[in-house]
């Protein structure tokens, strides 16, 4: 506790900062619940309660405008009569946004936006019910409390206020107030500590930070009296001190020679009693009002308000003095940090296994040989612990983006005229935040769409006997080292006929090419870039805009999504993301005598086969696989002459799709800590990053979805040319071509 | 007292060439280089420095050189440019240079254009003449598009590239 009380303050902000947007969120979230039922009083007084923490907590951080008008709306919606009227939740959802965009510009000291609007709304609000009776408790409460709020409002001016020497009683925030409380009930003494500064004293600003750490040493500060900016706080301070020490155990503390002239203590019997001035009533009575709502056993209260379901917390406004000691701010360059030396240990253990396995072999009777087994996999159970902590810092449940989307699903919904409905599950999902981030635009994209061109109008709807009432599905779940995030709608789904169409006018497909494709191949042309910017597709399959945007930040991810779709049934979008990007298990293989790797959670089996079992169907090699007839990929050289070659088949998805990818040899599976290339030196999209394995050799990963995409591009172009030679350097492809030219079967081999 | 340059000498085929000493990290032997496909053939790959991936040119192929191989006297000029690291093939390293900043004549004009580009100046010592490289240019992804216009046959178009492998 010897932050000095600038520092705490900033903290505090951006603390708010933090919170508020939590409330923001549970503002917008009980305002869409509200209009759903309107009038209902509970959920009214949820929103109430949310906007008065906003205001307590944005009062604390003296951040006034912001204070005032939550502390207008919040009188307003206390008023009887007010609760049943429908427009409260037009003005909370305004409110939310007038309040989301003064705290953005408290935080980046910008302009501030311009409440008028809503002060008007809030206006009318408050004068529509006649009859203003100012009869229930309830009301007298608000009424007190708003005089106590527009002081303690003034208390950030209050508190730069030079203050006399006399000893005169501060006045507490809300807040620390709170913290007075709670430090009562815990048990300690909390008391009110007057210390003046000997005028002679020749550093009196040093001073006084003296004292406040001579104070700091007996129990936390709950509340300081003036600002230690302030040019008062020279003169004279005034602690509140939550103690188990004695009073004359904190005076003599306090009684620094040629420091303190002077020491005044005072055991506070009633925290609240601490504010000796008329509003010390209602005060209180807040303090004691405000637990009493929280605690009322109602869901949507605990669920709106996060900071409340914590019992150690008695009531919003604790909140935040709570999490001060446990919720560590970290900045995620320091996580990443971490993470870079964890991955850096990763390398050292599979080094030190290679190094103990050849150990093994030379030495096979060695005694030590078990010390060290042992040791290593203590270690690598140790490394493997640190790791998945590690990553779980940066895990944060999708419901931070999820929670977002009821308000928006409406406001779109609203705007193209549909009834829309949202349904999330799978909040709790974690995901690595840097991922989170990523896919904040796709998913928008993706529940814009879903809102905008799946669903259909109401009418549209009945005639087709679905209920008026269209719903958006969000979902997401863990699969293996994956996690799934999709959006569905019970929509029209896409037509294929038309896109196939589309395809053919756009000449990316032919007539018998798109003859041939399957529904699903037909529906994946959504996602080819140029394709989707087309307006008449937009307007007809209602899928497109900004696809490919989707599926660029997915690549970049090395993620994938695919399309489910049945006409007039619905569409499923399913992204497939990967827990994190630092880490990946790998299947490492050999072409053309070097190490590739690629996720292993792409490749579905590997299977062995001969030379003579690919065909070769229209240009394209394919190999049928049991049921199935899988294209081809050869990352080395063209198909050999011999006919009898055998040859390592791996089986990958990218998207829906099955691929083939021919290899030379395979080498094992591994961990990988995934290393960025150079960008600036190699424009390569094939290969998404490199990595050491642990004898120091470096290893390509291999980029699946864009070595697909260049398949894909060989088919557009039908130079009659195999698809083989993917991975081939230029290097390579001058040897292959003198090898081919003197008819040597080793070529490339050199 | 006149201003000095510092410079590392290295060779490349005959010539002396020379980066300012401040732009090294270090010289390394020739590891295993792991090769990036698709990508120019004077870009050699990259190499596993401690633990950093730094990738790799081969300043004799990117100076025209076809058919360079890698020797024991190869080394790897490890560069620090604008935050990032790069190796550099040469054929041996040198010496550190004195260069006057008097002694160092702009590069004349045809340097200018082409693969050249990257020629901040040609400096005299001791009657030898260093060709000053500016790393900027040298590492810049568009120096290498130039080049690759350039060059005779380099994967600019992967089609056309593909159509010379298979023949």
């Amino acid at each position: 506790m010897t932050e000095s009380p600038d520092e705490r303050g900033a903290e505090l902000r951006e603390l708010f900062f933090e919170t508020s947007q939590e409330l923001l969120q549970a503002l917008n979230d009980e305002a869409l619940k509200l209009e759903k039922k309107p009038g209902d009083e509970e959920i009214v007084r949820v929103i109430r309660r949310t906007v008065h923490t906003l205001k307590g907590d944005s009062a604390a951080c003296g951040l006034r405008e912001l204070s005032e008008l939550a502390h207008q709306f919040e009188d307003a919606l206390s008023l009887e009569g007010t609760a049943t009227q429908a427009a409260v939740a037009e003005i909370a959802f305004a409110a939310a946004d007038v309040f989301a965009g003064m705290i953005a510009a408290y935080r980046s000291n910008g302009k501030m936006p311009s409440s008028k609007a809503l002060s008007k709304k809030i206006a009318d609000l408050t004068a529509a019910p006649a009859p203003e009776k100012e009869k229930t408790r309830r009301t007298k409460k608000t009424a007190s409390k708003s005089s106590l709020k527009t002081t303690t409002a003034k208390t950030a001016e209050a508190k730069a206020a030079p203050t006399s020497a006399k000893v005169v009683a501060a006045q507490w925030t809300e807040y620390e107030k709170l913290a007075m409380t709670q430090a009562q009930a815990s048990g300690q003494d909390v008391f009110h500590v007057v210390v003046k500064i000997d005028p002679h004293c020749a550093m009196p600003i040093a001073g006084r930070q003296l004292v406040h750490n001579a104070i700091g040493v007996m129990g936390p500060v709950l509340a300081m009296r003036p600002d230690a900016k302030s040019p008062a706080a020279s003169k004279q301070v005034e602690f509140v001190l939550a103690s188990v020490q004695t009073a004359e155990q904190i005076a003599a503390k306090c009684k620094i020679p040629t420091i303190t002239s002077e020491v005044h203590i005072e055991l506070l019997l009633d925290a609240t009693a601490a504010v000796k001035k008329p509003q010390t009533d209602s005060g209180s009575e807040n303090q004691k009002e405000i637990p009493a709502e929280a605690s009322v056993p109602e869901s949507a209260a605990s669920d709106a308000i996060p900071t409340e379901d914590s019992p150690a917390a008695p009531s919003p406004e604790a909140a935040p003095a709570n999490m001060l000691e446990n919720i560590l701010r970290v900045d995620a360059g320091r996580i990443d940090s971490v993470l870079n030396l964890v991955g850096e240990l990763i390398i050292g253990k599979s080094m030190l296994q290679q190094a103990l396995n050849e150990f093994s072999r030379r030495f096979p009777k060695e005694a030590l040989r078990g010390k060290f087994a042992d040791a290593m996999a203590f270690q690598a159970r140790v490394l493997n612990d640190l790791q998945r902590s590690v990553m779980k810092i940066r895990m944060v449940p999708v419901d931070q983006l999820f929670r977002r989307f009821p308000r928006m699903v409406r406001d779109v919904a609203r705007q193209c005229g549909r009834d829309v409905e949202v349904d999330i599950t799978g909040q709790d999902t974690d995901l690595d935040k840097g991922i989170l981030d990523a896919i904040a635009e796709p998913l928008t994209h993706l529940v814009r769409n879903a809102v905008s061109h799946g669903i259909e109008p109401a009418e549209e709807r009945r005639k087709l006997g679905k209920p008026p009432q269209g719903v958006v599905r969000l979902n997401a779940y863990h699969q293996g080292n994956q996690v799934f995030v999709e959006v569905s709608d019970d929509g029209r789904g896409i037509d294929s006929q038309k896109i196939r169409a589309k395809a053919i006018e756009l000449g990316v497909a032919t007539l018998e090419e798109t003859a041939r494709m399957s529904e699903a191949e037909a529906v994946d042309f959504i996602f080819r870039p140029g394709f989707s910017t087309a307006d008449e597709v937009t307007e007809v399959s209602g899928r497109g805009v900004g696809m490919d945007v989707v599926q660029s930040v997915l690549h970049r991810l090395k993620a994938s999504i695919s399309v489910e779709t049945r006409p007039g049934k619905g569409t499923t979008f399913r992204m497939k993301l990967p827990l994190t990007l630092a880490i990946i298990k790998a299947l490492l293989f050999w072409v053309e005598q070097r190490l590739y790797a690629i996720p292993l959670n792409a490749v579905l089996e590997i299977a062995r086969t001969f030379e003579t079992e690919v065909h070769q169907i229209d240009n394209y090699e394919v190999l049928q696989l049991r049921d199935q007839v899988l294209p081809l990929l050869r990352l080395g050289r063209p198909a050999a002459r011999e006919r009898t070659a055998k040859l390592f088949v791996l089986v990958i998805t990218a998207g829906e799709k099955k691929y083939g990818l021919i290899v030379d040899a395979l080498e094992g599976e591994e961990e990988l800590v995934i290393k960025a290339l150079d960008d600036h030196t190699f424009s390569t999209d094939l290969v998404s990053g490199a990595s050491i394995l642990g004898d120091g050799r470096v290893v390509l990963i291999l980029n699946l979805p864009a070595i697909v995409e260049h398949v894909a591009r060989w088919r557009q172009q039908e130079t009659g040319q195999s698809n083989s030679g993917l991975l081939l350097t230029s290097t390579d492809r001058m040897r292959l071509a003198v090898s081919a030219g003197t008819g040597s079967a080793v070529g490339g081999q050199a | 007292m006149s201003r000095e340059l510092h410079i590392v000498g290295f060779k490349v085929g005959r010539e002396t060439y020379g980066v300012p000493i401040t732009s090294l990290h270090e010289i390394v032997r020739v590891p295993e280089i792991t090769a990036v496909p698709d990508a120019p053939d004077y870009l050699e790959g990259v190499i596993n420095l401690r633990g950093k991936i730094v990738s790799v040119m081969d300043l004799r192929k990117r100076f025209g050189e076809r058919h360079a191989t890698l020797g024991k006297q190869n080394r790897i000029l490890v560069v620090e440019h604008a935050g990032r690291l790069a190796g550099l093939i040469v054929d041996s390293a040198s010496e550190v240079l004195k260069i006057p900043a008097e002694a160092v004549e702009p590069p004349p004009a045809v340097f200018q254009e082409g693969g050249l580009n990257c020629v901040t100046g040609l400096g005299k010592v001791a009657g030898r003449l260093v060709v000053l490289l500016d790393m900027s240019k040298l590492l810049a992804p568009g120096s290498l598009q130039a080049k690759s216009e350039n060059g005779e046959k380099k994967p600019g178009s992967k089609a056309e590239a593909r159509g010379a492998a298979a023949k």
